[in-house]
């Protein structure tokens, strides 16, 4: 099939079979290796990935699906060597070690702070337990979602 | 001091943050072929034919290579340091399959897609063998491998004089673990290049000690060694499962037979399966106690299942004989540890290295000891364990500043212990379904590999034009911090900003040559030899300084990145200009190397504190609140290592109450996340971490210990002991899942 769709803002024509994973599209075919497999079954979170702003698992995601859709991937939120506030945020809360997992649950904190600008923890901790982080014990990460939130409110509140 | 003790992200955090770092499968090379692993489906067995043409026909295959077309040579995966005397076990590709999931054939080809579907037409015929998939059927005499008697091998010390069991209390725990996976997010890869002009290889990989790879490869290619290049990649995570070599040889061979670049990534049902596991354990442990809780005598008896490769296990199961010593006083000690084979995947390192069982089967036996005797469990460790000053009673090395009694003490206190012990009762007596209770859990690691033999580092540090320090370690941050903690201890020395630091990891064709990061030896020993390279870089610069610009050498000192006179305030010399001077009119660059001899291994604990809440209904137990205090000396960055240790309390709730890898009657283990339980952030509390940092070491850089491995040992038994407190209970095999606590809750009703 001839797939059309936008990665990262970005229009993308590919010539490719339906059944063609998210995941190998954009490893393979776009070289955006920030989105990791990890178990290829939708159970590690690792590929997360936003469809149309919605969090998915690239691993699960075929071309069939993507056709007009809007992918966004951890490439698509910083710009030239600039993090954006939730990268910034992981990064200064140390909620970063290995490194893996942190791709995939900086897109479903993503997700989750363009629907809900004020989440509480228990939904900070609903959103990212698609994800799995052997390193830690969520602790930062989850802390670092909770500031991003404030960050990008008082952002939004000076902007008014 | 103005970077140790200060919260800094790891070095390449930003990188990460930005989905920008490779990682080894993240790595493309020009004409690079994938490969696609053929792995055995019976448990054992021979194999009789590889039948590989429709696989050969697949358009963009280039070769399939199998155990009747590769080499007979042997290696051992667990080989590491030429020192070790270990049997070659392992062929790249066997006849001889052991387990589900042995090596069998591999398939390489231009892409992942069509390497895996080659791959799937590789026809391979067994002639099928009994096997056994665990300790009953191996010691009721199940034949599991040809030629190797059922116990691979035996084990037995004692230490001190048996006690007249006169008036002396005994009590007996029967505990049972099963197999676990490590669950590094980042499955195992690899990528190796080949320059066949050069008879050169290059092998890129996440792992533990990149000389221990060059080892294996060299010998088993019967290359020179400084032919094998292994660099170390960005690690996604190890806790011991990239410290063994199995998927780099098979990569190798391949690279070198093609002369062209290959790359291997295991999928997660590889990474289970087919790398190593936590080995299967049984063991029983008789305590006698004096009647006021002195413990007096352990006898442990410990079987371990090696899997089908005996791999690390005969060390593995020496090693725990000595873990108890680093908690407890143990006056008479009596151990017997036998290892067994099976029909299943191969048990290896994993982080503890049996600590974490020992203390698993340890603090039962004290939760048991304390209801017997009557006293309350808190009281009967602190009665037990080691204090300041004492000495590990197995090797003879001081503990020097053990702070274990008051880790118990003021975690005690901060977890406010006794009131929730009252608050339970009544919660209990009110609450029909649910159940709560607390349970405590301590255990002790090591720093280093001494004494079991003499550890040592090596570092090299020199200045860049712009004065700028270039740092040569052989270091393999796991993703827990090590570059960023070895640039402070660097830059703490020369007082210069730890970004003015550059350290690259382990490269055999750039770093001295090493053990590699395990034992828990990374901050203690390699961090005292970043200490000793800075301060001889130091001593240095003062040196030249005080040659070059014609000064005293003992008014001078190093301050803010510039060398400053006590007796002239207008000196300001800067690192640049002193290194520009000396290669310009010394013609010699600024640089320091140092050797550091490593002749301690302090005591380094952990206790762990745990309030649980079991449904009765569902046999469901929620982790309420969780407590770890760390008698971690001087703590380099802490955040980082709080960010760990939370880790390592997540990882021991999941060994307590969810994960096992089970061996159906088929012989295939358990190879799918969704059937092997984690963790998740839903499932956690606010993880509390109390660092303890007066029990400084002598000899870590700034009196630090080790933090990664001990970490864990505590977390398991705190939230077994929480469990049995909740339930009244004293369960013996792990994990406390809702089947394990339904199925005693129903045992409970019958009788």
């Amino acid at each position: 099939m001839t797939l059309h769709f936008f990665v990262n803002k970005r229009p993308i024509v590919l010539e490719t079979s339906p059944d063609r994973r998210l995941l190998d599209i954009l490893r393979e075919d776009l070289h955006l290796t920030g989105v990791k497999e990890g178990c290829a079954e939708g159970e590690c979170g690792a590929c997360t990935v936003l469809l149309d702003d919605q969090a998915v698992h690239a691993c699960l995601t075929i071309a069939a699906q993507l056709e007009g859709c809007r992918v966004t991937t951890i490439e698509g939120l910083a710009e030239l060597g600039e993090l954006d506030i939730l990268q910034t945020c992981f990064v200064e809360e140390i909620a970063i070690q290995c490194g893996f997992c942190t791709t995939g649950m900086i897109m479903s904190a993503k997700a989750l702070l363009m629907r809900n600008s004020h989440p509480k923890e228990e939904e900070i901790r609903l959103a990212l337990s698609g994800n799995i982080c052997r390193c830690s014990g969520y602790v930062q990460i989850v802390k670092a979602v909770q500031r991003a939130a404030e960050e990008l409110e008082a952002k939004r509140t000076c902007a008014v | 001091m103005k970077l140790i003790g200060k919260d800094k992200p790891i070095h390449d955090a930003r990188g990460k943050a930005a989905g920008f770092v490779k990682y080894a499968g993240d790595v493309t090379l020009p004409n690079m072929a994938y490969i696609a692993l053929v792995h055995s489906t019976i448990p054992h067995g021979c194999v009789k034919e590889v039948r590989t043409e429709r696989a050969l026909g697949v358009p963009g295959v280039y070769g399939v290579f199998h155990c009747f077309n590769t080499t007979a040579r042997t290696y051992n995966r667990y080989r590491s340091n030429f020192a070790q005397n270990l049997p070659g076990e392992e062929r790249v590709f066997t006849d001889y399959v052991r387990f589900v999931g042995d090596r069998v054939a591999a398939v390489a080809a231009c892409d992942q897609e069509t390497a895996d579907k080659a791959a799937r037409l590789v026809e391979v015929t067994y002639e099928e063998l009994p096997f056994s998939i665990g300790f009953d059927d191996t010691l009721s005499g199940r034949n599991c491998l040809a030629g190797e008697r059922p116990v691979r091998d035996e084990f037995f010390t004692e230490i001190g004089t048996q006690p007249d069991d006169d008036g002396l209390i005994e009590v007996t725990t029967v505990s049972e673990m099963p197999r676990l996976h490590h669950a590094t997010m980042e499955p195992h890869a690899c990528v190796v290049d080949c320059d066949p002009y050069q008879q050169q290889l290059t092998v890129y990989s996440p792992n533990q000690a990149v000389h221990g790879i060059r080892l294996v490869l060299a010998d088993f290619l019967e290359m020179p060694y400084h032919r094998v290049r292994v660099v170390k990649t960005t690690m996604g995570g190890s806790f011991g499962a990239k410290q063994e070599w199995f998927l780099e040889p098979a990569a190798a061979l391949i690279a070198k037979t093609l002369g062209r670049p290959v790359k291997l990534v295991y999928s997660r049902e590889e990474a289970m399966v087919c790398s190593v596991v936590r080995g299967a354990m049984r063991g029983e442990v008789r305590s006698k106690f004096k009647p006021d809780g002195t413990l007096i005598s352990l006898s442990m008896d410990v079987l371990l299942d090696a899997g089908a490769y005996i791999g690390n296990a005969a060390d593995y199961i020496r090693a725990l004989s000595g873990k108890p010593f680093r908690c407890y006083r143990i006056p008479y000690f009596r151990f017997c540890g036998r290892v067994i084979s099976s029909n299943t995947p191969v048990s290896g390192a994993f982080r503890s290295w049996s600590a974490a069982e020992e203390a698993i089967m340890m603090e039962r036996n004290f939760d048991e000891a304390a209801r017997q005797l009557g006293i309350e469990r808190i009281e009967l460790r602190l009665k037990n364990v080691l204090l300041s000053g004492e000495a590990d009673r197995k090797s003879g090395v001081p503990l020097e500043n053990i702070r274990v009694r008051d880790a118990l003490e003021q975690g005690r206190t901060s977890f406010r212990w006794d009131e929730l012990v009252q608050a339970d009762r009544a919660f209990n007596e009110s609450s029909p379904r649910y159940r709560r209770g607390v349970g405590v859990g301590c255990g002790g690691h090591g720093n280093t590999y001494y004494p079991r033999f003499n550890d040592y580092g090596e570092g090299r540090l020199g200045l860049n034009e712009d004065g700028t320090v270039q740092a040569t370690l052989t270091l393999h941050d796991h993703g827990c911090g090590t570059v960023t903690a070895m640039r402070m201890i660097i830059a703490e020395v020369l007082d210069i900003p730890d970004t003015s630091v550059y350290l690259a990891e382990g490269d055999t064709a750039v770093t001295p040559v090493d053990y590699g990061c395990f034992a828990s030896r990374t901050t203690f020993v390699l961090g005292r030899t970043a200490y000793d390279a800075a301060t001889a870089l130091r001593d240095e610069i003062l040196d030249r300084t005080a040659e070059l610009f014609s000064l005293t050498r003992g008014s001078l000192r190093l301050e803010n990145g510039a060398v400053r006179c006590r007796d002239d305030e207008c000196v300001n010399i800067t690192l640049e200009q002193l290194a520009q001077a000396s290669m310009l009119k010394l013609k010699r660059n600024v640089c320091a190397q140092a050797q550091f001899n490593n002749t301690s291994n302090p005591g380094v604990t952990g206790v762990h504190f745990a309030h649980v809440e079991v449904d009765t209904w569902t046999g469901f137990t929620k982790v309420l609140d969780y407590l770890a205090v760390q008698d971690i000396g001087q703590p380099i960055n802490p955040a980082m290592c709080a960010a760990q240790i939370q880790g390592a309390a997540q990882m021991g709730c999941g060994a307590a109450l969810r994960e096992k890898m089970t061996i159906g009657k088929d012989g295939r283990c358990t190879e799918s996340l969704s059937k092997y339980h984690l963790f998740l952030a839903t499932d956690l509390p606010d993880i509390r971490v109390l660092l303890l940092s007066d029990g400084r070491s002598e000899e870590g850089p700034f009196g630090a210990k080790s933090i990664g491995e001990i970490s864990y040992v505590p977390a398991a038994p705190a939230v077994c002991g929480a469990v049995n407190d909740a339930l009244e209970s004293a369960l013996g095999t792990l994990p406390y899942d809702p089947d394990c606590i339904l199925k005693y809750l129903a045992e409970e009703r019958d009788s």
